[in-house]
Parts: C-alpha cells; sequence; structure tokens
C-alpha cells in the first residue's frame, strides 16, 4: 500500500470512456477508468474515481476528504448540441437580420470535413440551426459601428415579438443585436421589454443577451454563442452539479471545478457554461507549459496522437495563441481557445484503398474504440495502423492495453493482405509499414506546417510527444526537423489529463474595441486613448473580481492581468500583449504598451521588421483574473546507471523497421530510471503506450525520468520508403 | 471494400436517406456493386420487361430489347415508350415545347427574371407515351437540338463493371 495524500482530482468524461487522474504532491498519479454514463455522468465519476483510488488502495471517502481540487470535464453539453435535444429557444434580432441563423457562414458548411470533402462541394451542407425561422422575430432598431443610435429600438415590435413567441412555447429567450458589443443600450431595452411581457404572463424564463455573453465584435459568432448557451448548457449544467452532489456525499468540501476552452478552471455554477464545451486538447498545452517551466523548456510544439486524431499547438517562450474565433459542432463561436490545430491521423485511422485507381489513402474515418481495430477482434472488419503495428512487431500483442486486451495478429495480417497488400501487388508487411510511414508523413508535415505558418525556428524549440499512440510514431514524425529535443512520458497517455490538473483558476473577460494611435495622434487622442483603454480595464477587473469571490476565493489571491489585443493599423490579425502596468497612468505608460507590442511581434515574426509609422490599432481589451492553484510537482532524482535495471529488460521481440526484421529489446517503461540510456532498436512497453525506438537511435532518461529521444545521426530515414 | 444494402441504395435514389449517411457514402469510395443493386432498383420500378443498360435520365434508360429485334439496344421512357436506336439523338423522337415568346417564358421566369428570347429559347422534351417531362435544354435560337450523352457501352461494362455485355444483333 502507497502512503500519499492525494491532491488534485482529475476526471474527463468522454464519448466512451471516463478517465480519472488521481495526482499527489510529488506527481505520482493513479489512472482509473470507467465507462461513461451518459445520462447519469454522477455514476460514471464515482467509479472512475473508484477505480483510481482502488490503485492507490485509498479509501474513497479518505481521498475525497483530503482533496483539495476535483475538477470535472463531461461531454453532455457537447452531446445535446450534436442530438439537438436542447432547448426550445426564440431569437430576436435587429430587423432584417432574422436570416441569420440559416445562412450561418460559409465555412460552417465544410468545417471539420477532409480535405477531398473540401473540395467537393455537392458534400458541403450547413449545420441545422438550434431555432427554426418560425422562432426567429426581428425588431426594427440600429445602432451605428460608433455606438451611436441610428434608430430607435421598436418597443412596441419587441413586445409583439415577445409575446409570439410565447405563443410557441419557448424555454428560452436570445438577444442579439447589431453592434451591441459597442453599445449594448437596445439589447438591454428589448430585454426589459420582454421581462414586462413575462411578468405580465407570469411567465419565468431565461433571457440571454448577446452582449452579456460574450460582447466582441462580429455578429455571426455573438450569435451563435448566445444560441448555444441558452440551447445546450442548461441540462449540462445539471448533470454537473449532480457530479458535485455525489463528490459531497463522498465528503468532498470544496465546489467541483469544470475546465475552460482556454485553459482555466471555473466553479461549475459559471454563467458562461458554454466556454466549457472545447476543453479536449486543452490539458496537453498545459501539462506542456507547466513541464517545460519545470525543466527549462519555454518554447515547445506539442504533439498528441490518440486513436482518432492528431492534435498539435505551439507554445512560445510560455505563451500558448488564443484563438478567437474556433469551431464546435460546426459553429463558429465568438469564444477565446487555446489554439491547436488537428488532423485526422491515429492508431485507429482507416487504410483505403481505392479500387480503380489504387490510390492509397488514410482516414479521416478512424475505427474508434468500438468496433476498434480488426486485431482487437471486435468486429472491426477495415485495417487501421494499429493493424499494421501489431502486424509489424511493434505492439505487443499480450501488452495491448496491459494485457486487457489480446491482440488477434492474423486476423490483422490476413484483413491487410487482401485489402491492402494484394491490390497493391507488394508483401503484407512492406504494405503495413507503407501505410504506418503514410501516417507518419502527414503527422510529420502537420507540425512542418506549423513551423513554417508561425514563423517558429524548430532550434528553438523542444518537440513533446504523448498521447496513446504518440510514443509508437514519433521517431518518425520528429526525424529531421531539427528539434532542440525531442521529450515523451511515461504517462504519456494521460498526459493531457495530468495537464488539466496542472490548470490554476482563471476567467478571461473582454471587450472588443477600436482604438488607433500612432506617430501623428495629437496629446489629446492619445489622452482619450488612455482614458478609454483604463475605463475599460478597471470595468472589466471588478466584473472579474466579483465573479471569483462569488465562486469563493479570497480577494488578496485574485490576480487581475490586462491585455490588449494589438496589431499594426491595416494589418488583419491581432497579437494577445500583456499589458506592462495595469493602469496607464501617464503618457509614456501608452508607449510602454505600444513598444510591449512591437517587442512581442519582433519576437514572433523574427524576420519581418516592425511598422510603427503605420500606428497601432486595439481591437480588443481584455484581463485575465487568475487564481493559482496547487499543482502537481515531478519528482527529481539523481541520474543512476546508463544500464537500465535488470528487472526492466523484458526479452526481445521480432520488429519490423526499414524493410528488414530486428531483433528488439524489450523494456518495461515503468521500471526505467533516470539515467538509464536504450539504445535501439529497442521497445518500450507500458499498459497503455509503446515506444519504439529503431536501430541507430537511442533514449535517454533524465532526472525528471522524461525520455529524450535521440536520432541516431545518419540512419536512414524510414518516412523516405512511403510506397 | 463499402458495400451497402439494397435498402439503403433504394433511399439513396429517393433522397429520402438521412443527410449523415448520405454524405458518409459520398466521402467514401464507390461501393463495388452499386450499378447492379442500383439497376436492379429501378428494374423493379419501370412499366416495361426489357433489362436495362444505362439509366441516361430521370426517367430514361438504355435497354436491350426482349421483343424483337431481340437483344437491340434502344432508349425507352419508364412508362415504355421507345425512342429509337440509342446511337441516334432520342430528343427527335420526343414532343418538343420551345418557349421563345414573352408569355410562355414569363410563366416560368417572371419579370425581371426573364431572357431574350432573340438570344436563347428553352426547349421541353415530353414523352409522347405518358407526358412527362424527359428533359429540358437551352440553346441559341436555331443551333441543333443537342445530343446530350452517346456512352461507350461495351467499354463501360467491361472495364468498369467488369462483365461483357451480351452482344447486339446486327
Amino acid at each position: 500500500m502507497k502512503k500519499t495524500t492525494p491532491l488534485v482530482l482529475g476526471i474527463d468524461a468522454g464519448g466512451t470512456m471516463t478517465d480519472t487522474i488521481l495526482v499527489d504532491k510529488q506527481g505520482n498519479f493513479a489512472v482509473g477508468k470507467a465507462p461513461t454514463t451518459p445520462n447519469y455522468e454522477s455514476e460514471g465519476f464515482i467509479e472512475s474515481a473508484q477505480d483510481a483510488t482502488n490503485i492507490w488502495n485509498l479509501d474513497i471517502n479518505k481521498t475525497f476528504e483530503e482533496l483539495e481540487v476535483a475538477l470535472y470535464s463531461g461531454t453532455g453539453m457537447l452531446n445535446t448540441l450534436l442530438s439537438r435535444t436542447g432547448k426550445r429557444i426564440g431569437l430576436i434580432v435587429t430587423r432584417g437580420m432574422e436570416d441569420a441563423v440559416l445562412m450561418g457562414r460559409g465555412l460552417q458548411s465544410w468545417a471539420g470535413y477532409s480535405y477531398e470533402d473540401r473540395l467537393h462541394a455537392v458534400t458541403h451542407a450547413h449545420p441545422d440551426p438550434l431555432v427554426p425561422l418560425s422562432r426567429v422575430r426581428g425588431v426594427t432598431e440600429r445602432i451605428d459601428h460608433f455606438g451611436q443610435v441610428v434608430i430607435p429600438a421598436y418597443e412596441h415590435e419587441a413586445v409583439s415579438g415577445v409575446k409570439e413567441l410565447l405563443e410557441q412555447d419557448i424555454e428560452g429567450l436570445c438577444v442579439c443585436c447589431m453592434y451591441s458589443h459597442v453599445n449594448p443600450e437596445h439589447e438591454l431595452q428589448i430585454g426589459e421589454a420582454a421581462r414586462r411581457v413575462f411578468a405580465e404572463q407570469d411567465i419565468d424564463i431565461p433571457i440571454y443577451l448577446s452582449h452579456h455573453v460574450r460582447p466582441i465584435i462580429r455578429e455571426q459568432s455573438r450569435l451563435n454563442s448566445t444560441l448555444i448557451e441558452a440551447y445546450a448548457t442548461s441540462q449540462g449544467r445539471e448533470q454537473l452539479l449532480g457530479v458535485e452532489t455525489a463528490a459531497k456525499q463522498h465528503g468532498f468540501s470544496n465546489s467541483m471545478q469544470t475546465m475552460l476552452s482556454y485553459g482555466g478552471l471555473a466553479d461549475v455554477r459559471y454563467p458562461r457554461l458554454h466556454e466549457t464545451m472545447i476543453s479536449g486538447p486543452v490539458g496537453g498545452l498545459l501539462g506542456a507549459r507547466h513541464v517545460g517551466e519545470l525543466v527549462g523548456a519555454d518554447s515547445v510544439i506539442v504533439s498528441d496522437m490518440g486513436g482518432t486524431s492528431f492534435d498539435i499547438g505551439a507554445i512560445t517562450r510560455g505563451k500558448v495563441p488564443i484563438e478567437d474565433e474556433p469551431t464546435l459542432a460546426r459553429f463558429k463561436l465568438n469564444l477565446p481557445t487555446l489554439a491547436m490545430d488537428t488532423i485526422g491521423a491515429g492508431g485507429g485511422t482507416i487504410v483505403k484503398v481505392d479500387p480503380y485507381t489504387h490510390k492509397v489513402s488514410l482516414g479521416p474515418e478512424s475505427a474508434g474504440s468500438v468496433p476498434g481495430p480488426v486485431a482487437m477482434d471486435m468486429g472491426g472488419t477495415e485495417p487501421t495502423i494499429a493493424d499494421c503495428d501489431a502486424i509489424m512487431g511493434r505492439l505487443n500483442p499480450d501488452n495491448f492495453l496491459g494485457g486487457k486486451v489480446q491482440l488477434n495478429v492474423d486476423k490483422a495480417k490476413q484483413v491487410l493482405k487482401e485489402k491492402v497488400a494484394d491490390p497493391l501487388g507488394v508483401d503484407v508487411y512492406e504494405a503495413a509499414e507503407g501505410m504506418v510511414n503514410m501516417l507518419e508523413m502527414e503527422a510529420k508535415s502537420s507540425i512542418e506546417s506549423i513551423i513554417s505558418s508561425r514563423g517558429v525556428d524548430p532550434g528553438e524549440y523542444h518537440l513533446m510527444a504523448y498521447g496513446g499512440s504518440g510514443p509508437l510514431h514519433m521517431a518518425e514524425y520528429s526525424r529531421g526537423l531539427g528539434f532542440k529535443g525531442v521529450l515523451s512520458f511515461p504517462f504519456a497517455a494521460a498526459f493531457s489529463a495530468f495537464g488539466c490538473t496542472t490548470a490554476d483558476y482563471l476567467h478571461r473577460h473582454s471587450q472588443s474595441v477600436h482604438i488607433m494611435t500612432g506617430p501623428d495622434s495629437s496629446d489629446k487622442d492619445r489622452e482619450e486613448a488612455r482614458r478609454q483603454i483604463n475605463e475599460i480595464w478597471s470595468e472589466l477587473d471588478s466584473q472579474a473580481r466579483s465573479e471569483l469571490i462569488s465562486e469563493g476565493h479570497e480577494t488578496d489571491a485574485i490576480v487581475c492581468e490586462p491585455f490588449a489585443m494589438m496589431r499594426y493599423t491595416g494589418q488583419l490579425e491581432d497579437v494577445e500583449v500583456a499589458a506592462p502596468v495595469t493602469k496607464l497612468e501617464s503618457d509614456e505608460d501608452l508607449d510602454k504598451l505600444t513598444q510591449a507590442f512591437e517587442d512581442l511581434y519582433e519576437q514572433i515574426n523574427r524576420s519581418v521588421s516592425g511598422y510603427g509609422t503605420a500606428g497601432f490599432t486595439i481591437m480588443e481589451l481584455g484581463l485575465n483574473a487568475r487564481v493559482e492553484k496547487v499543482k502537481p510537482e515531478l519528482s527529481r532524482r539523481p541520474l543512476g546507471s546508463k544500464n537500465p535495471d535488470p528487472e526492466a529488460a523484458k526479452g526481445k521481440r521480432s520488429m519490423y523497421y526499414n524493410r528488414a526484421w530486428h531483433e528488439a529489446q524489450l523494456w518495461e517503461m515503468d521500471m526505467l530510471k533516470p539515467g538509464n540510456v536504450l539504445e535501439g532498436p529497442a521497445i518500450v512497453e507500458h499498459p497503455a503506450t509503446t515506444l519504439v525506438i529503431p536501430a541507430g537511435d537511442r533514449v535517454r532518461v533524465d532526472e525528471w525520468t522524461i525520455l529524450h529521444y535521440e536520432h541516431g545521426e545518419d540512419t536512414q530515414n524510414s518516412v523516405g520508403n512511403v510506397l | 471494400m463499402a458495400s451497402y444494402d439494397k435498402e439503403i441504395i433504394r433511399d439513396l435514389i429517393d433522397g429520402t436517406l438521412p443527410w449523415q449517411s448520405t454524405k458518409s457514402i459520398m466521402s467514401q469510395y464507390k461501393d463495388d456493386d452499386r450499378f447492379f443493386k442500383y439497376i436492379d432498383i429501378l428494374q423493379e420500378r419501370v412499366k416495361f420487361n426489357d433489362q436495362i443498360l444505362l439509366p441516361i435520365g430521370e426517367h430514361l434508360y438504355i435497354v436491350a430489347k426482349k421483343s424483337e429485334p431481340q437483344g437491340e439496344r434502344v432508349v425507352k421512357c419508364g412508362c415504355g415508350h421507345e425512342f429509337g436506336h440509342y446511337t441516334n439523338n432520342w430528343k427527335l423522337n420526343a414532343v418538343i415545347n420551345v418557349r421563345d415568346e414573352e408569355e410562355e417564358i414569363a410563366e416560368i421566369y417572371p419579370g425581371r427574371h426573364s431572357y431574350d428570347p432573340d438570344w436563347m429559347e428553352i426547349r421541353e422534351f415530353i414523352c409522347p407515351g405518358c407526358a412527362t417531362l424527359l428533359e429540358v435544354e437551352a440553346a441559341a435560337p436555331g443551333y441543333p437540338i443537342v445530343f446530350d450523352f452517346l456512352p461507350y457501352l461495351e467499354t463501360f461494362y467491361r472495364d468498369w463493371l467488369g462483365t461483357e455485355l451480351p452482344a447486339e444483333p446486327r
């Protein structure tokens, strides 16, 4: 029995499984799993938590009593949205904009499609709107982009519109007026009118005003965010509260936290719950930043290869870029999200050969966990990458998922031969390696495209490879890219969940503006700009503080970090500039802000010169309100012998690599110690992942037990062997 | 390779398959046996017994005749009306309505949507047997009737479907 005091419990309820990670102060962790129970998520939550506490032989009630933080992210809201089973909502918009729900954004008709489907317009279709046109009403009103009232809001139209919507038994009302992010007057007025009608008819349903959801420019995204908040979050919140109640019944004394898309934790009572809906890949970035800080790597490319997708992101000098208009369930949202690119490439990716042209293609379809790869013998009929790995001896058929699943390699071989190798006229092993190389090449080119499109110099970056399939393919997808270092972890498969436990309580508030300063600005203009900036920062500051205080945080613990989204006037993209001071007291402070922008701009776009003569435009002002949370640490141990302990050796296995069979040394990942060096050909096994080291390459275990992958100097590039 | 139930193909033809399923079929490589399942379903729906060789329109088929001269490849409407050998333009044997007057144009394209009949006309090809509108073409006045499609039936059957087409009697 292990003596330990658990610190953080992180739970990620996925579509099929609910994963738990239990972390103690020393960075030890236990991973638990249980099937997700979509209707009563609290059941799966407790079962999964129990599974994790069992690993350490802990009492679940005692664990919950001792826990400082428990965080839970579920898929309930996303499922509500995808299955279109949300609330019956009504919508009021500026008259003339009623069709906005039907028209959407053009890119919503192909968002999430494969490259081929994007090219073929016949496959394009808009997502079903969340509110039908029959429940949309227009109200005559107009505010211009300076925030001035051009046409006053016609209240009688608002009143009759609301009455008509109530006749249709709506369960929630959304209001989205043009330019309400500049001047919310009309939205408030329409909201008031609606409230009066509700009172007259003795009806109590929620009203969602778009500028409350997030006062940011771009009507369609603001509209979508407002609709999704109204449509999908209420059932989700009930589930979250249910999970909290279950935790409290087991003795947990704090409130349950959930994960926001920009990497912060929020109480499950958080008012803008739709901000928790894109939190999948966020954990990996947070984990990478945390580990990067520990080991002194502040610029990191993260790569997460799981069963279905390959997610890539970049952390530059400790900063993660924010994507402001992400897509969720094919709706463009107005929601800051940690930026990650994703392609359909993972262990479950299906391999296809065109019957006529013999062109080979991968995915983007995945066999998922059900029916899974052919080798899992659960009804899968299409060959996948995992099947290829099993055929080549890279996966251990007797130790897949820690031996829970016995792989049927012969069946995988037979299917791959029939569907891929024979049509192509090649040997089955050659075919298997060719498919795997194609996947690795796709992953590699997506990393290359992040490097080239973001002006990143790979020599300054470390690559972190994690996810269940990451270590299996990292040797090739990182080869020749020139990173400062290539890292992986013994807990690669649970790295995202680990990352979630490193998050702080963080809420982000922001407001669209349009403030310009330049070399020609008069003192008066500059003073006005400062006044405007200070006013908005101070408003957001008090808003953010009161929200965090209401979640039970101490006033003194709250740190507000203001920022400005800035660009050179005339550019199309902003960068997020952390304010050098929290209030622009003097004219020099304004210079400090523009200087901070120029410094950052130069850092990001090394080869591109700044262009201060064009002046500066601030498009958005905001602040991150943060309360620090206890974080797990990685244990640091002195470097020992280069040779792993004899108990770590598990024998040898034949592995196909570079079109030849090699005798690979097998190691048990959990038995490796700091200082160990593993020479390829070798395979390092772990219940949840497998690390493959081809001949010529080696892996070094550092004092944090992080695995450093080192490519041999003149090893043959296996990716060059693509069929 | 993908293969679908006949019921799914039937729904696909009728346009009643849910969009997600339709999209996923579109995104896959073509199923090997689609053509024959497709032809089977069409065969159940037409009012003649001749074997359909290739559909060439919503209601038009190239068929191998059962009656004499047996095996001759002719174009037929779904109602059974025969338009002659498939190497000849079937339109020449259809009832044709030409819309080249303001009033007739306005029935379809009213007001500002109209076209100039000096520059363009619309020709509607109607089945003399069942009065179904079989095809519409837009052309400049005086332009010969367009021959839409002359397929290489033997090549299609041999190289794409992997089967030989029964020979046509001379």
